[in-house]
Formats: structure tokens, C-alpha cells, sequence
């Protein structure tokens, strides 16, 4: 990922996550962040256009409460948070897909992109998912979160 | 006048927050009907009156677009106003859309003047009601 993509990945990641979820990025400069032991849960999803690729989201289990609280405006032990907890981070990496490939590729190309999946996964995985080069690493409100986003000419 | 509303996305969090926005829109909502995907919407609307459809376009079962076009294919439902609520930002899409009758597109996320921006302009003269 060149700097300007990846510069270009921050800023419509932020922008998006502070006007759905009011909550606010900084990108990280740490090594070695603490990341505590109730894992993480990784959302992904692939498009298809004049270019085709995969983005990805990985966050903390236990910020999924607070994201989807804050975009409903709502409270984390809401019903409708705990019926679905996992739902809002999905619905986060959909309109952040969204925006960025109209950033990359302006208004003109149709992308078909696929329904974001959901699933878990451990800090050992989270510590090679970081280490792509093709990963943005931002704390949200303090919460270590890693953004993937791949993408090349049509095949 | 109060309206029905039917909002359509197979996310539980982008109905809430339809639902939240038009709550503080303020608009004189009569009843507001949620759907997960294009067929169970389109057997809500052969139950009951809808005056505005909110739909998203990806969605499993049936997409928005299959969705719009059944509603195209219905003396009925094509009278019904669409608008449609996407993370989508192609404008060709979007032309295509409007092309099949579709009357307005929200890109998420929107604020709650958009949509009653949105509703207004759509519904101006719209005087069923009880």
C-alpha cells in the first residue's frame, strides 16, 4: 500500500467511523500494543470493479458493544445491541468499502461487493494480520483496530 | 398527515438507524415496518399500505435492484416511492436506479435533515390519511 493510499484509507476510515459512531481514530505508532485476552473478531468483504480486492476489519470483542450502542444510539446492554453485537462492525467495514472505493476510483465504475462475514479470532492471529503490509493500525477510542484493504487491476 | 414507512436492509443496525433518523427527523410517522430482504418486503407491501420504501441494495434472498423491479412489474407497488439507502457512491448506478423509478438515494451514513429533506420532497401532496 503507497502512502497516499494509505493516508487516503485514514481519512475516509475516520471520517466514516466519527459521522456513523461518533467515535474517533489516531493512528498508532506502537510496536507491541496491549491487547487484552477476549480476542478479536474480524469482519471481511471483496469487491469486484475496474479493480477487485478485499477489505478487512479487526477489532476487539469487547468494542463491539460500544460501536453498535453508538451507532444505534443506544446503550451497549440494549436488546437490540446483544441480539446482534456483530452486526454494527459489519455495517461499519460495508459503508467504509463504499467510500473508499469511490475515493480510489470516483463516481463513474460499478463495484458488486460481497455481504460482509463475520468471525473470530485470536491475538495470535491479530499479531500477523498486523504485520501485512497492507494493513492500517488506528486505536478508536483507544481500542487497537487493524483495517486491510487489498486491491488490484481486474483479472 | 402521518405516513407508513417500510424500511429494507438486512442489517439490523442500518434499520435502527433509519429508524433512529427519521424518530429525529421529526416526522408524523404512523407505523414503520421492517423488512431483512426484498421478498419479505415485497409480502408486506401486498398486506398492507405503504406510502415510502427505504431499501439497500445488497441484501441476500433479493437484492434492492430485483426488489425495484418487481415493484416496476405491479400496477400497485409501482406507485409507491423508493428511495434508496446505500454505501454505494457510483453515479452510474445511480442513474441506472433512477432509470427503473427510483425517486431518491441516501448514501450512508446521512443526517436526519437529509432524510426529511428526502421525505418532504417526495411526499409533498401526499394527503391520504386518516
Amino acid at each position: 500500500m503507497t502512502n497516499e493510499h494509505r493516508a487516503l484509507l485514514n481519512q475516509t476510515f475516520s471520517t466514516v467511523l466519527e459521522q456513523l459512531a461518533f467515535m474517533f481514530v489516531e493512528v498508532s505508532t506502537e510496536a507491541s500494543p496491549t491487547v487484552d485476552n477476549a480476542g478479536f473478531v474480524r469482519t471481511r468483504m471483496s469487491f469486484q470493479g475496474p479493480v477487485c480486492g478485499d477489505m478487512e476489519l479487526i477489532v476487539p470483542r469487547n468494542m463491539c458493544e460500544e460501536l453498535a450502542a453508538n451507532i444505534m444510539g443506544t446503550e451497549p446492554d440494549d436488546e437490540a445491541v446483544l441480539r446482534a453485537p456483530f452486526d454494527a462492525l459489519k455495517e461499519l467495514l460495508n459503508v467504509t468499502c463504499g467510500h473508499v472505493l469511490t475515493a480510489l476510483a470516483g463516481q463513474e465504475p460499478v463495484f458488486e461487493r460481497s455481504i460482509p462475514t463475520v468471525e473470530q479470532c485470536d491475538p495470535g492471529e491479530w499479531a500477523t494480520f498486523r504485520n501485512r503490509d497492507d494493513t492500517l493500525f488506528v486505536l478508536v477510542d483507544e481500542y487497537p483496530v487493524l483495517l486491510y484493504l487489498n486491491y488490484g487491476p481486474r483479472k | 398527515m402521518a405516513y407508513s414507512i417500510l424500511v429494507v436492509d438486512d442489517s439490523e443496525t442500518a434499520r435502527a438507524v433509519i429508524a433512529r433518523t427519521l424518530e429525529m427527523a421529526p416526522l408524523p410517522i404512523r407505523t414503520m415496518h421492517v423488512a431483512s430482504n426484498g421478498a419479505e418486503a415485497l409480502r408486506i407491501m401486498h398486506r398492507e399500505w405503504i406510502d415510502l420504501l427505504f431499501t439497500d441494495l445488497s441484501m441476500p434472498v433479493m437484492t434492492g435492484v430485483e426488489l425495484i423491479s418487481r415493484m416496476q412489474e405491479d400496477a400497485l407497488l409501482s406507485t409507491i416511492p423508493v428511495v434508496v439507502v446505500s454505501t454505494d457512491g457510483s453515479k452510474t448506478r445511480m442513474d441506472a436506479l433512477m432509470s427503473k423509478g427510483v425517486q431518491a438515494y441516501l448514501r450512508k451514513p446521512f443526517t436526519p435533515e437529509q432524510v426529511k429533506e428526502t421525505i418532504d420532497a417526495l411526499l409533498k401532496g401526499n394527503d391520504h390519511d386518516e
